[in-house]
């Protein structure tokens, strides 16, 4: 595990295409006899030359490993430049930094997974490396559902992946905010398809996306009597070490890249934090 | 077998000690320039250069352990490879004439950079440190290390501490290479005697005295711990701060930084790290434009926060050293000491 | 400025108009506040809610363009209230009468209304500024860049005048200057129609004098203002131009005609640290030094002449100015162009300009410079100005009359476009601040400042783009929806030459100082694209 602020060097392998803001570069380590173990919800600091560096949270399982998967959207000067490289160029990876999602505490419970755009990236990571354990052990989980939320059909990412989830029994359900084609499917926020969903004292809900979206979902979530430690989220911040050093990812005394970037409702219930203030 | 932990230095003694000291090490002291302001720098010529220890070094240790701009790595791109190559390592270097304010600071700069694993470029230039400090019997204008616990003398931290009894030094040794530098040059002191104790002991008294600033630090400290700072007195703050950054950069303890890459040529480049301050709203901006800090109530929040707070749920201590250089380099009036005054005063009106 | 910045700390009453205070003079700003701490009171005149407007006890938000009515309107109240200093008025001023006359004649309700602004909030900040004998007025370009910009000073000298509040310490009116050295600038005659020390240029003694030193004679006729040198066009009598740090490219108004202008000229030379938009046009660039690579002075707002000494060698070729233009002057055979030291350039101004007369190098490096008028050697420099006599002897009262910006709000283009400096990050056209990594993060483009209401009214989302329009140009800039401006109004900087907002600006201009509108235009803000 690389905890310097020297990265490793790593290749890309292949560039899946998940929609026009979305791929996933497949990357693997160039020094295979680096050390690398990972948990989902954990991230990496991704280096391309001359951009610096950027916090990205690792969508593929560890069960996936040597290959790491990053998801990317374009937002500023380096995932704009990834999204120019090709397979087999190099790029450098530090990490992992973060705390995952609590995988171990998962048995037999029902996983609920909410997510808008690009922040189905990191629970894909909790999905897949569920449905590995299921499909080895009896019990891993007891049912997974997804409910994601995309802006417009042409924005939904990850559909073969999504796809493939539904084949293997997880309960997917899309929503789009509107559309001007002939998407047959939901038409309305995430927050629209949560009524139908049956939350049992078992469930334990996975939120990621946008912060205005964080904040109705969990609001929702509790009104529904989903107990505040069976909620967890991952919260996004400016990072520039991804060791609680540099300060920029600050959160009411406690740094977003080593106490989180997951946290549970209670926990930040404790804290004083932008996305839920009025 | 005499007590090495405290020894008397000669004022006559003092450039030859610095002497010898200066043949395995470099030496930094605090030097005033030809437009009057004291600065840390290198000693070249220790005959020709007159060491100020009268003034207050307008800059902490701190550029000298964190540079304002540091390489982490060189990178070269070669054919699509990319490859990094760490900076040089550091000199031996012994600092003379340091406060005690920013020795404190210093130890609080050795926590910050410890977790989760020593960071290599500090640990490397404080490995390769001796701090020789000089208690002070003056407080300046700004000054409130008594209200921070940081001064103005230490009780430890220190590689040699120096206090100044007139005509001679009262020399207590840290652990470690202090102790080695006390025996290794013992010839040039001379044990301790007990009007030498007395004399440091009412100078301390004496020091203690001069304080011109009341600031309630700890006092603010405690109301942090079970209170809320009214939002009014954020906004106010915020309002008046002109987001220069000029506190975080004179602070000894404001350690943020950023880490950005800067472009040589097509092919190389460096990998920088400099200073930042949490009062600009860059400093948590994400690349899609989000903001999770307001600056426009909240510029100074997490400042004074990390400052009183936090760190004293985690240290048990403020990482206010009481030096008082923000008060001065702050033009919109709102450095830590306002924000206690607002903050205390407030209690005292509510019954 | 008639008084110190120091001096500002002392006043009880503060009226700040046309000047972002805290966002382009902090310095300045830092010492309104304090003021403000030490029980001070502050009126804010301007269009938008500034930061230091927000710290005011009054702010008069009035409708851009209108400040003449306002000022009227304020000492017309203060006759009313019988608040004038008549001694001051009879001892130092002249043409009283008249404008007594005229005030007398105005209706209140109806200056009331032009402004947009309540009489009684008028009422209250004409008594409060009135009745304290420390008031201050500090102006900057939200008073001068306008149509009637020598007009809009003159009301704020009748203001001073009518209530005494000129000739001592802690009260006097200050035009905050914009750019470091642009007092320095104006002393040394960088102005069309006087000399250094803003000696006549038709005076014969004058001439005489700046004959036995320079060798040739002065010119006897002004040149030419700025904009009427870059608004020429293309077949305008200039023939050859030399620019110096300056990029009017960006910075002058009616960005086309300045372009056109510049493009046709038969010989364009520009001198700068970087290669400006301006820079790009010319002929022949000379790479200048920056402040920290030459010694020299800089005169600030308060008239203070301080040495600025070379911190360290010039980079590369680049030369200071003064050798670029002794270099320039040897070649075209110019005499007297051959100083060996920038102490020595300083002996010529102090023979040559009596407000100079006593600032010589050696006394500059003493504590902080030295404020003109300093006349000789043995001359302390001078706190505040006019403490016996203004320049011109007597204080004259000038009647002042209201008159609407060149364009107004219609149908077509319903919005004023007020322009300015955005932020403290970055500095006129950004040549140098955007430079810097971290100003560059911390202001990263263009913005529009949009009231709330119109934003709803065009159903805007908070940093979508628009298409603003003047008859001039037209530019796509980014939105910010803000209650610092009004409805009606909207804001922009000059900064981005991405989004080069005085190609909507006008170029009419004050007929006396030349000065364009930069504060008012008649613009329409249009939805870019539909989602």
């Amino acid at each position: 595990m690389n905890k310097t602020f020297i990265p490793s060097q790593a290749n890309i392998c292949e560039i899946i295409h998940e929609n026009e803001q979305i791929a996933t570069f497949r990357l693997e380590l160039i020094n295979k006899s680096i050390p690398f173990a990972f948990l989902p919800g954990q991230f990496l600091m991704l280096s391309i030359p001359h951009c610096g560096e950027a916090a990205i949270s690792i969508s593929s399982s560890p069960t996936a490993l040597p290959l790491i998967d990053l998801s990317i959207r374009k937002a500023g000067k380096l995932t704009n430049a990834i999204h120019t490289m090709k397979a087999g160029n190099q790029v450098g990876i530090r990490g992992p930094f973060g705390k995952p999602f609590p995988t171990e505490t998962f048995a037999n419970r029902d996983l609920l997974f909410v997510a808008g755009g690009i922040g189905l990236a990191p629970l894909k990571s909790v999905i897949d490396y569920s449905l590995f354990h299921s499909s080895v052990e009896k019990d891993a989980v007891q049912s997974m559902t997804l409910l994601y939320g995309s802006r417009t059909p042409l924005d939904i990412a990850f559909q073969s992946t999504v796809n493939n989830w539904q084949k293997q029994g997880v309960d997917c359900r899309l929503t789009v905010d509107k559309t001007e084609t002939d998407w047959q499917g939901n038409v309305g926020l995430v927050t629209d398809l949560l009524p139908d969903y049956k939350l049992t004292d078992n469930t334990t809900a996975l939120v990621c996306g946008p912060p205005v979206m964080i904040k109705f979902v969990i609001a929702q979530l509790s009104a529904m009597g989903c107990s505040d430690e069976a909620i967890f989220t991952t919260l996004e911040r400016h990072m520039k070490c991804g060791m609680g050093t540099c300060g920029h990812c600050h959160l009411d005394g406690k740094m977003v890249c080593v106490d989180g970037p997951v946290f549970s409702l209670s926990q930040l219930k404790t804290m004083d934090v932008m996305e839920f203030s009025q | 077998m005499i007590d090495l932990k405290e020894m008397i230095l000669s004022k006559d003694n003092l450039i030859p000690l610095l002497r010898k000291l200066k043949k395995d090490a470099r030496l930094i002291a605090p030097v005033q320039n030809k437009y009057g302001d004291t600065l840390f720098r290198e000693i070249d010529d220790i005959d020709g250069t007159e060491i100020d220890l009268h003034n207050q070094p307008q800059a902490s240790l701190k550029p000298f352990f964190l540079p304002q701009q540091e390489t982490l790595a060189d990178y070269t791109i070669t054919n699509g490879e990319y490859s990094f190559t760490p900076p040089a390592k550091a000199e031996d270097t012994i600092f003379f004439g340091v406060r005690s304010c920013d020795l404190t600071a210093l130890l609080y700069m050795d926590l910050i950079f410890s977790k989760p694993s020593k960071d290599p470029t500090y640990y490397d230039r404080r490995n390769h440190s001796l701090i020789i400090t000089l208690g002070c019997n003056q407080p300046f204008p700004n000054c409130f290390c008594e209200a921070t616990g940081s001064g103005p003398y230490l009780e430890y931290g220190y590689g040699l501490q120096f206090i100044d009894l007139g005509d001679r030094y009262f020399v207590s040794a840290g652990r470690g290479k202090g102790a080695d530098l006390l025996k290794k040059w013992a010839y040039f002191f001379r044990e301790v005697n007990e009007e030498d104790q007395q004399k440091r002991y009412q100078l301390f008294l004496e020091a203690r005295g001069q304080f011109t600033r009341n600031i309630q630090v700890a006092h603010a400290c405690r109301k942090l711990e079970k209170e809320t700072v009214p939002e009014e007195i954020w906004e106010k703050l915020s309002r008046r701060c002109y987001d220069c950054g000029g506190c975080a950069y004179v602070c000894p303890t404001c350690t943020c930084f950023s880490i950005d890459d800067m472009i040589l040529d097509a092919k190389h480049g460096l990998r920088i790290r400099t200073w930042d301050a949490c009062t600009s709203s860059g400093f948590t901006r994400m690349a899609g434009g989000h903001n999770p800090t307001d600056r426009s109530r909240h510029a100074l929040k997490r400042r004074f926060l990390h400052k009183l707070k936090y760190d004293f749920e985690r240290h048990g201590k403020a990482s206010c050293t009481g030096c008082g250089r923000c008060i001065d380099i702050c033009f919109g009036g709102v450095d830590i000491t306002t924000f206690i005054d607002l903050l205390t005063t407030q209690t005292q009106k509510k019954p | 400025m008639t008084n110190s910045i120091a001096e500002l700390e002392g006043a009880d009453v503060l009226l700040v108009t046309g000047s972002n205070t805290t966002e382009t003079h902090p310095q300045i700003g830092r010492n309104i506040i304090t003021a403000v701490d030490h029980r001070a009171k502050l009126i804010v005149i301007d269009p938008r809610r500034t930061d230091i407007a927000k710290e005011a006890h009054i702010h008069l938000a009035l409708r851009p363009g209108t400040d003449i009515a306002l000022i009227n309107a304020m000492m017309r109240i203060i006759l009313d209230e019988n608040l004038a200093d008549d001694l001051f008025i009879s001892m130092r001023t002249e043409n009283f009468i008249a404008l007594r006359d005229y005030l007398h004649r105005l209706d209140l309700n109806e200056l009331a209304t032009i402004t947009g602004i309540n009489r009684d909030t008028i009422h209250e900040a004409a008594c409060l500024y009135a009745r304290s004998s420390k008031s201050v007025i500090c102006y900057c370009l939200g008073v001068t860049q306008h149509t009637c910009g020598t007009d809009n000073v003159q009301a704020v000298a009748n203001l001073a005048m009518l209530t005494g509040n000129v000739e001592k310490k802690h009260s006097g009116v200050d035009p905050l200057r914009g750019q470091n050295n642009v007092q320095g600038a104006c002393d040394m005659a960088a102005l069309p129609a006087v000399l250094p020390g803003y000696q006549n240029l038709a005076d014969i003694d004058v001439q005489e004098r700046f004959q036995t030193v320079w060798g040739r004679k002065t010119p006897q006729i002004p040149g030419k203002s700025l904009t009427e040198m870059t608004h020429a066009g293309e077949d305008g009598d200039i023939k050859a131009m030399f620019i110096m740090g300056e990029n009017p490219v960006l910075s002058d108004p009616h960005l086309n005609r300045v372009e056109n202008t510049l493009k046709h000229l038969p010989f364009l030379a520009v001198s700068d640290i970087f290669l400006t938009e301006t820079a790009r046009l010319a002929h022949v660039v000379f790479p200048a030094a920056s402040f920290a690579e030459k010694n020299g002075t800089i005169t600030n707002s308060e008239r203070r002449v301080q040495l600025c000494p070379r911190a360290i060698p010039p980079i590369h070729n680049c030369r200071p100015d003064s050798k670029i233009i002794m270099e320039l002057g040897r070649r075209l055979n110019c005499p007297g162009m051959n100083f060996d030291t920038e102490a020595e350039i300083m002996e010529e101004i102090s023979l040559l300009t009596p407000i100079y007369g006593g600032m010589h190098y050696d006394r500059l490096a003493k504590n902080w410079g030295l404020q003109w008028p300093c006349w000789n050697r043995d001359h302390p420099g001078t706190e505040f100005l006019h403490k016996y006599y203004f320049a011109r002897g007597k204080g004259c009262f000038t009647i002042t009359k209201h008159q609407e910006p060149y364009e107004t709000p219609e149908e077509k283009y319903p919005f004023t476009l007020v322009t300015g400096r955005g932020s403290y990050h970055h500095y006129h056209t950004a040549t140098m601040t955007r430079k810097s990594r971290r100003l560059v993060r911390e202001y990263p483009e263009a913005l529009l400042e949009v009231n709330k209401e119109d934003s709803d009214k065009l159903k805007l989302r908070d940093g979508e783009t628009v298409e603003l329009a003047s008859r001039r140009g037209t530019v796509h800039i980014k939105t910010t929806i803000t209650d610092r401006v009004q409805p009606g109004t909207v804001f922009s900087s000059f900064h981005f030459f991405e989004v080069p907002i005085n190609q909507l600006t006008i170029d009419a201009m004050d007929p006396k100082s030349k000065c364009p509108e930069f504060k008012v235009c008649s613009v329409n803000l249009r939805k870019v694209k539909h989602d």
